[in-house]
């Protein structure tokens, strides 16, 4: 097991490397440079520069040189010196920006996920023992709503509520006192204040979609003949259900764990914008608008990093919950 | 032409006008001593022994405010909303100070920093008088020596300026900067730059200062600091070059940095650096006082929230949380929820007038890379005909609720350049009169009734619109509708803003849409880049745009005879000291736009809305909304206050 684990490991390597090519490169297909999106977005607002500040600026930043030099110029600062360059939008080394961005989106990541993993299951369970039950249909009606409706909408409508019949400041996770104020307990209260609108808007697809896929497959399980045998063994009905077919339909949440760690630090970007939400999200989305490629590839470095270890995490954690797949 | 502060205030009640002036005499310039009197956090300050008194912050001759309406009182928070990384407005509001900034309604450049300044009878000498005794925010004094370091270090300095700023140059070489004593520095051009002060009451202007505190920035330069570079890199900047621009750059950076003293009436206290909330605070040094002797601001801090969506910001404001704004939330869509939600929100409105004439000019490439569209574009025959196939009355009603009466790409009713000729002409929606001059050009039709190129093939081309503007995109629809009625087919391409602008500046694309073309006069002698191809932003014959830009590029092209003429005359214009004579000059060059009617015009861009927290006094009810005369910043925020 351990070989397998640092073979793995050692595997990743190379592929984040060959990510990080394919990111630059990506990141740099658009038409145009930094110095483009800055103008792009100055005419849009009617507002010019001076074509000799752009010739400076282009000059400085080293967007003649051919692309590969580029990169090897960023990757070789990252290995050696662990230094992920300087994003050109805000002027800040972008590890600095990336850190300072990375807790509150951990925070609001985590307390999604305990708020659709505490609905869910409990309904999905239900839901599935008691099919087509009044409970059953009122939890699938409202499931299929939380499907379909789109988060930002939903972003939306809580919003204009909350600020019209609450009073409540709009989007943000902090109320103006507390935006720059140091960690006190006021302030976790106050974030508490805000947190369950993003809580509530992120959650409700995750919520719903996992209801409908626990129902599924803990309807397929329970069918099944072992689960018969254990209730003529005698088991009482909790400990059947829970120790024996919620366990096995598990097993896609499990393995789709990995997919997680990768959107707690990216996902819900366009709720975050709606919310005006300090997160991650929305500045990964403006430095791939700004075309800051820096801060850009350095987001996409990390995140499929993280996508590589969540894959081998959740693959570890699955042959530790299910013996069938495990490799020997 | 001699300026002095007070001179300028035309607008104001003569009695608050007289009274100040009464004062300042009365009193001389020793004799302010004692009346001059201090925000109540400053004195707790002074009373603490933390910083000196108010007679020693303020100059020995400080520049006396007189405000709009009434004079204030101190206290309060000015609440404002940023969108994104990279938004202008702090530069707008808290950073507008230079050494000459515009007046209020836009006529005249007036002393800000400079006590006063004169210039000599052809323009190429600009000499500024500086105030004894005025100090930087960190209570350094700020003298010529500062302007000096600006001028050979940072601008002469071929590292950190790769090549001087064009509006600071003038025959190709660029401005001589020499100080005469403490307080008084003189620029100098090889030739007349007769626009040099309207630059610098731009956003051009707040280079000069932001790049001049010595004691802060010398510490960044190689010149003064052999450790400049190590130390940069220690910061995680490439070299000592690109850590001393983030300083002082325009645009954003300069305000990602909080240590930079500066001259402003805010100084930030938490920078605009991605990581919360921007706050500025009273600039215990700002140079202003009012006719009290009160010293500015009356305001205490400046917030602005840093939002993702402009939704989210129009929603702040009819919530209450915004005090003077009309960035981000003027868009037409916004309009009825702000105009509607004033009592909840407790806010007014003010207008903000769009400096352009034109909701959606329709531009087609007169240089277009094929030949034959090329030839029909240029056919002025052709675009007559077009413009007389759009039903404008229509457009109004269905696009903009009645608020947008036809116009064409032509200065604004009411100023000086205004020629009704110019705005109304082929503006009448007329098929039959379309008809007839698009046969001119291209009479043959294909069976679908659409007409031919004189190669055969069916007329088509694409009209390039922004994405982001909704409004245009829909405008664009009808206008296809308008022009196949008369066999001229069209496509609508919405595109993401840097691809269309990519195009553009490499000359490939058929024809775009833009909000612009004309506005008020200091616009056109600034800006005139819609009235004969001026730069690349001038799709209509985006080649020539780029030549009178940079011969050089790979995609100019020397415009023919006329456009040569109108440029000269621009020439003619920057060289020309009085405001009278510019004029002039620009009716000759509006002379060559009109005809030459290179833009279709369509709809008059309706008036915006800006909306001001009810309690907030000395404000406009209108004022100029554009880069140019940097919205709202001429409104000079540092004499607004709160009742209650």
């Amino acid at each position: 097991m351990l070989t397998y684990i640092l073979r793995r490991i050692l595997f990743m390597v190379p592929v984040t490397l060959a990510i990080s090519l394919v990111a630059f490169i990506i990141i740099q297909l658009p038409p145009g440079d930094f110095i483009t999106a800055l103008t792009a977005q100055m005419a849009e607002n009617n507002e010019t520069l001076d074509p000799e500040t752009l010739a400076a600026l282009r000059d400085r930043y080293g967007f003649d040189q051919p692309m590969i030099v580029q990169y090897w110029k960023w990757i070789t600062g990252i290995v050696f010196r662990g230094d992920f360059g300087q994003s050109f939008e805000w002027s800040r080394p972008v590890a600095d920006l990336i850190w300072d961005r990375l807790g509150l989106t951990l925070i609001v990541s985590f307390a999604t996920l305990v708020f659709v993993w505490v609905l869910a299951f409990p309904i999905g369970i239900y839901s599935a023992v008691r099919q087509y039950s009044w409970g059953d249909y009122i939890a699938t009606f409202f499931g299929f709503i939380g499907l379909a409706v789109p988060n930002f909408l939903l972003a939306l409508v809580l919003m204009y509520l909350s600020s019209r019949y609450l009073g409540a400041s709009v989007g943000g996770l902090f109320s103006a006192e507390y935006v720059n104020a140091d960690w006190s307990w006021g302030r976790v209260v106050d974030l508490l204040n805000h947190l369950w609108v993003p809580v509530i808007v992120l959650g409700t697809g995750g919520t719903a979609a996992l209801i409908r896929i626990m129902r599924a497959n803990l309807l397929d399980e329970l069918k099944k003949p072992y689960v018969e045998l254990a209730r003529a063994r005698g088991l009482s009905e909790t400990r059947l259900l829970l120790k024996y077919p919620v366990r096995v339909a598990l097993n896609p949440f499990i393995s789709t764990l990995g997919w997680i760690l990768p959107t707690l630090v990216s996902g819900a970007v366009v709720t975050a914008i709606v919310l005006s939400l300090p997160t991650s999200g929305p500045l990964l989305l403006n430095a791939l608008f700004a075309q800051d490629m820096y801060l850009a590839g350095g987001f996409i470095l990390l995140l499929s990093i993280l996508t590589l270890i969540g894959t081998l995490v959740s693959d570890l954690l699955l042959a530790w919950l299910d013996p069938r797949i495990r490799y020997e | 032409m001699t300026h002095h502060p007070r001179s300028s205030w035309t607008s104001v009640p003569l009695r608050v006008a007289a009274c100040g002036v009464a004062l300042a005499f009365a009193m001389g310039a020793s004799a302010w001593a004692q009346p001059y009197s201090e925000a109540p956090m400053l004195a707790e300050q002074v009373a603490a022994g933390t910083l000196p008194p108010v007679d020693e912050r303020l100059p020995d001759d400080p520049l006396v405010e007189v405000p709009l309406e009434s004079v204030g009182t101190y206290g309060g928070t000015w609440r404002q909303a940023l969108r994104g990384g990279s938004d202008n407005l702090i530069e707008r509001t808290v950073g507008y100070t230079r050494l000459a900034r515009w007046n209020r309604e836009w006529t005249d450049v007036i002393p800000d920093v400079a006590e006063s300044f004169t210039v000599n009878d052809d323009a190429t000498e600009f000499t500024f008088q500086l105030r004894e005794g005025h100090r930087w925010s960190d209570g350094e004094p700020f003298t010529s020596a500062d302007i000096l370091f600006w001028y050979n270090d940072v601008l002469m300095n071929e590292a950190l300026t790769p090549e001087v700023p064009s509006w600071l140059q003038s025959g190709g070489e660029p401005v001589m900067v020499e100080a005469n004593g403490d307080h008084e520095v003189t620029f100098r051009f090889a030739e007349p730059n007769a626009l040099f002060l309207s630059n610098m009451a731009t956003v051009r202007g707040a280079a000069i200062l932001a790049a001049s505190p010595r004691h802060y920035l010398e510490q960044f330069h190689a010149d003064y600091n052999d450790q400049a570079d190590a130390m940069a890199q220690e910061a995680g900047s490439a070299d000592w070059v690109q850590h001393f621009t983030t300083r002082v750059e325009y645009p954003h950076s300069r305000w990602r940095d909080a240590d930079r003293p500066s001259l402003d009436a805010w100084v930030l206290t938490e920078p605009y650096d991605g990581s919360g909330q921007v706050v500025a605070e009273r600039n215990p040094y700002y140079h202003k006082v009012d006719p009290e002797g009160q010293q500015l601001p009356y305001i205490d801090y400046v917030t602005f929230d840093v939002m993702e969506s402009r939704q989210s910001i129009v929603l702040m404001a009819i919530n209450g949380e915004l005090d003077f704004q009309n960035r981000h939330i003027e868009t037409a869509d916004a309009r009825p929820l702000i105009v509607q939600n004033q009592e909840q929100g407790n806010y007014d409105l003010w207008i903000a007038q769009p400096a352009w004439s034109n909701a959606m000019m329709i531009n087609l490439n007169q240089t277009h890379k094929d030949p034959v569209l090329r030839e029909i574009f240029s056919d002025r025959d052709f675009r007559v005909g077009l413009s007389h196939a759009i039903n404008r009355d229509e457009l109004n009603q269905i696009i903009y609720a009645g608020v947008a009466p036809p116009y064409q790409a032509a200065p604004r009713p009411g100023t000086e350049l205004y020629d009704e000729e110019m705005a109304t002409q082929y503006i009448e929606h007329d098929p039959a009169l379309a008809n007839e001059y698009l046969d001119q050009v291209v009479p043959e039709r294909d069976q679908d009734g659409f007409r031919l190129r004189p190669d055969g093939e069916r007329l088509s081309f694409a009209v390039n619109v922004l994405n982001s503007r909704q409004f245009q995109i829909d405008a664009l629809e009808l206008v296809r509708g308008y022009w196949a009625d008369v066999g001229i087919e069209m496509f609508v391409r919405p595109l993401e803003r840097s691809l269309s602008i990519s195009l553009r500046q490499a000359n490939d694309h058929d024809a775009n849409v833009w909000i612009g073309g004309g506005g008020y006069d200091r616009l056109g002698l600034l800006d005139p880049k819609w009235y004969f191809p001026f730069e690349w932003q001038s799709s209509y014959a985006g080649a020539w745009g780029i030549w009178a830009q940079n011969p050089n590029d790979p995609n100019a092209e020397e415009p023919d005879e006329t456009v040569l003429r109108a440029l000269n005359l621009y020439r003619q214009v920057q060289a020309t000291p009085d405001l009278e004579g510019q004029l002039d000059l620009m009716r000759q060059i509006l002379e060559i736009t009109e005809e030459q009617f290179y833009v279709i015009g369509t709809n008059m861009e309706p008036d915006r809305v800006g909306i001001v927290n009810a309690d907030l006094r000395n404000v406009p009810d209108a004022m100029p909304n554009t880069y140019f005369y940097m919205t709202p910043g001429p409104a000079a925020a540092e004499q607004f206050y709160y009742v209650n």
